[in-house]
């Protein structure tokens, strides 16, 4: 009997141990996207380059859509070498469409100078209304749209190289 | 140069205080007396450098030395030099630095204040003391090093949280909060240290009031001041929202304020020992908990700013910290049962045991709404949150029920009462407060929990001023003083008690003026092209005109203002507006507040168009908000003189001095 007092000591740590556990690996502000499943977003806007681009122009290719800035510092710098990488690998049958998140092209080229430009295009979503269709809640975020238009993934904060392979998966690339 | 400065001072401060700890523990299990000396220079030298770590990251703030993470993350060149020098605690890892530096203030201040005396309390006071400031230290080293540096350096910063630039308050709040947070690890050392060394008397309590006391006025001002800048600042019109950032800081408030009054118990009549030591180890706990639950970004809060590694560095902080102080607590079980008192149903102990398990129903109550979201994420994966609606319905009674305790307490006597006494102080207070419900209801309040609120206000008011004048009449009439006089001398002769009553004054007034101002609250959300007019109450509101254009301090910032003149029992203009933060998805709220001593008009700007400058405006008009304010400071100042050290008289102090003739030839003498 005397001993079962210490049976207190697990009662009371174990289950709030492991309730606090769980709470890891899980980012409660995160909402799933209704997009998904949906047919994207379409658009035309010009690029940093000067061009101009279309989702018409993309027809019948999949591709992901990334929002970023430049002061979005560090998630933006930390996630920009993963999209070079995967539009170095993948380019051949993925579009990557870069968006400025309220940002001014100035500071956008001077990032891109900075940190490398992997030579994709940047749409300049100067009124945010792409950010608005695709209801972004803050960059960086990345849509990532299949062969027929349709949105299958969201990354919502930084991608990573093994969470771009998964997300790409999704919508036939890399397989 | 700096950051690397700020860097060593981290790690001097690491290797001080886990030098203190070892130190500190082997004086407590009999070696060298020395060794508790050097121990105690050891954390006073790990404040010192830890203070220098702060000084390094506010140089490198303020100099907006972007090569250091922290600073590219929470600041910008054209940040101005205050906010970029408050940014210290702008965010996580800089708040850790912050923590230390009050953490290891609080340890040094009390080990040197207690060099010697108490020799078998304070090695375990100080190896306790200094292994929690350990912690931090650690976490500053491996997980959350505030002075990590980035590569290649930024050209700007992302700039200080939006919510974080737009109110003063942010220079208070914080500090106030984290004061009371740090400070109540003093009373979980001394806990600890009476259970380490079987020395459970009443030694420690004694030690301890006082300890507790101080960081917990802090903690009340921090959770006022918090409610204020959300008021001020987040323009939904409220001030408390149970969001778990607000719930982790009264939580341990909550067990805190438990513990004050259990401690007196436990001080006087003897006896519930292992119900104060449980509630100094939750307190602690509990600060540690709320820290957690906020800063890891495992509950969603507005506070959670960043995801990071610092999370399961916490969680296990926390377990550490659980395990090894109910694996003492339980292993002292035996010597802690039993050697109280014994008093009667009706008496002062039954009321401050009522108290206290009020006081716990309270904390799991809170803590159970806190943790549901994270259970049913874990069990179901559902997300879901738990509203303010449910913390109202299942606090709202409790805290009615503190209130009655809080003026049926004090009248009570200790041992037993007689039914006489009883009927005799509480027959007027109640009259009283029959009749002032009696008044709100003819003048238009119908919610019922305000009305009682109201009712038990005046019932308890009505016992405390019944108990002062008592004793000052005695004092006015035995010494020939004039009542003011008397009062304050009868106040300032056992002020832990008359301060006492001043901190449940203040309370009340919070709770009178929180009752109010929720039950007879009054919004409208009306949309006003420029000229015309509406009415909220007795106030009318004519809308100017729009206004958008930069802010004079800081020209990436674009504000949005709808200018209003408004007319009533207030008169004046006011500008309320959205602020476009660079760094900000959306547009940060600048409410307009005007405040009188009967009721806040209270503006939010919603929606604007600027084509035709027709604006969607947010009008409140709460009762009695600032009342709150008054309260808290009331609170404050009260606690203050509770706690002020008595002049040490020549006297005895007398708890009952109007039963007890002969206090006037002891206090005479």
């Amino acid at each position: 009997m005397r001993h079962l007092r210490w049976l207190l000591v697990p009662i009371i740590v174990v289950p709030l141990a492991l309730l606090l556990l769980s709470g890891f690996g899980r980012d409660p502000r995160e909402i799933a996207s209704p997009l998904i499943g949906q047919p994207a977003p379409t658009w035309t806007f010009t690029t940093l380059d000067g061009d101009t681009l279309s989702t018409d122009e993309l027809a019948g290719r999949p591709y992901l859509v990334n929002f970023w800035a430049s002061w979005c510092i560090p998630a933006c710098v930390d996630e920009h070498p993963v999209l070079a990488s995967a539009f170095e690998r993948h380019g051949d049958e993925l579009t990557v469409v870069g968006v400025l998140y309220q940002d001014s092209p100035a500071d956008a080229e001077a990032f891109l100078a900075r940190y490398g430009d992997a030579g994709y295009g940047h749409l300049i979503d100067e009124s945010g209304r792409l950010a608005i269709d695709y209801g972004v809640t803050g960059p960086p975020e990345t849509f990532f749209v299949d062969a027929d238009g349709i949105v299958r993934a969201r990354q919502w904060g930084p991608l990573t190289d093994a969470l771009v392979d998964e997300r790409l998966a999704s919508i036939g690339i890399g397989r | 140069m700096i950051p690397s400065i700020g860097h060593a001072s981290i790690l001097v401060g690491l290797g001080l205080t886990v030098y203190a700890a070892a130190a500190y523990l082997l004086a407590a299990r009999g070696g060298d007396p020395r060794l508790a000396v050097s121990g105690r220079r050891a954390v006073i030298g790990s404040f010192v450098a830890v203070a220098i770590g702060c000084f390094a990251m506010v140089i490198s703030l303020v100099s907006h030395d972007f090569s250091v993470r922290y600073v590219a993350e929470n600041n910008a060149s054209t940040t101005p030099p205050f906010i970029s020098a408050i940014s210290l605690w702008a965010a996580l890892e800089g708040s850790i630095l912050f923590w230390a530096l009050l953490a290891t203030g609080w340890a040094s201040l009390v080990l040197h204040r207690y060099r010697d005396r108490y020799r078998q309390l304070m090695p375990w006071v100080g190896a306790t003391l200094a292994t929690v400031n350990a912690f931090f230290f650690a976490v500053m080293t491996w997980p959350g090093n505030p002075f990590a540096l980035t590569s290649p350096v930024a050209a700007q910063g992302s700039g200080p949280n939006a919510l974080l630039q737009n109110h003063p308050f942010m220079a208070l709040h914080p500090p106030l909060l984290y004061l009371g947070y740090t400070g109540l690890a003093v009373p979980f050392a001394f806990g600890i240290a009476a259970l380490a060394t079987k020395r459970l008397d009443e030694e420690w309590l004694r030690i301890v009031r006082r300890w507790t006391l101080i960081p917990w006025t802090f903690l009340t001002l921090g959770i006022v001041a918090g409610a204020w800048w959300s008021y001020e600042v987040l323009g939904w019109g409220g001030y408390w929202a149970w969001d778990p950032v607000e719930n982790a800081a009264l939580l341990p408030w909550l067990t805190a304020t438990a513990f004050v009054h259990s401690a007196m118990v436990a001080e006087r009549r003897g006896g519930l020992k292992i119900w104060t030591s449980a509630l100094v180890i939750a307190t602690f706990v509990l600060t540690l908990v709320g820290t957690f639950l906020t800063r890891s970004g495992v509950v969603a809060s507005v506070h959670s700013f960043t995801q990071s590694a610092i999370g399961p560095w916490f969680l296990a902080g926390i377990l550490v910290a659980l395990v090894g102080s109910l694996t003492l607590l339980v292993w002292r079980l035996p010597e802690l049962i039993g050697g109280g008192r014994p008093s009667g149903t009706v008496s002062r102990e039954s009321a401050f045991m009522l108290n206290n398990v009020l006081f716990l129903g309270l904390t799991f109550a809170v803590l159970f709404g806190t943790l549901l979201p994270l259970f049913i994420a874990a069990t179901s994966g559902d997300t879901i949150s738990v509203g303010a609606p449910w913390f109202n319905t299942v606090t709202v009674p409790i805290f009615v029920a503190l209130l009655f305790l809080m003026g049926v307490g004090p009248a009570l006597p200790w041992g037993t009462a007689s039914w006489g006494t009883t009927r005799e102080r509480f027959t007027v207070p109640l009259v009283l407060a029959v009749l002032a419900v009696a008044a709100a209801l003819g003048v238009g309040l119908r919610d019922a929990s305000s009305l009682v609120t109201m009712g038990l206000a005046v019932f308890v008011g009505g016992i405390m001023v019944d108990e002062v004048m008592r004793g000052a009449r005695v004092r006015a009439r035995t010494r020939g003083e004039d009542p003011a006089t008397a009062t304050w001398r009868l106040a300032t002769r056992n002020r832990r008690r008359y301060g006492g009553y001043a901190v449940h004054l203040g309370v009340l007034v919070m709770a009178v003026s929180v009752a109010i101002s929720s039950g007879l609250a009054s919004d409208r959300t009306v949309t006003l092209a420029p000229g015309e007019t509406s009415t909220i109450g007795a106030y009318e509101i004519r809308h100017d005109r729009l206004v958008v254009e930069p802010l004079a301090s800081d020209e990436r910032v674009i504000e949005t203002r709808a200018e209003v003149t408004y007319s009533g029992p207030q008169n004046g203009s006011l500008g309320t507006a959205l602020r476009d933060y660079p760094n900000s998805p959306t547009a940060i709220a600048t409410p307009a507040v005007r405040t009188s001593l009967a009721e806040d008009l209270y503006v939010t700007l919603l929606a604007s168009d600027t084509a035709t400058g027709t604006v969607t405006l947010h009008l409140f008009v709460n009762p009695l908000v600032v009342w709150i304010w008054i309260g808290g400071a009331i609170v404050g100042v009260a606690a203050v003189f509770a706690i002020w050290p008595e002049r040490k008289a020549r006297s005895v102090t007398v708890e009952q001095p109007q039963r007890a003739p002969s206090v006037t030839s002891v206090e005479g003498a």
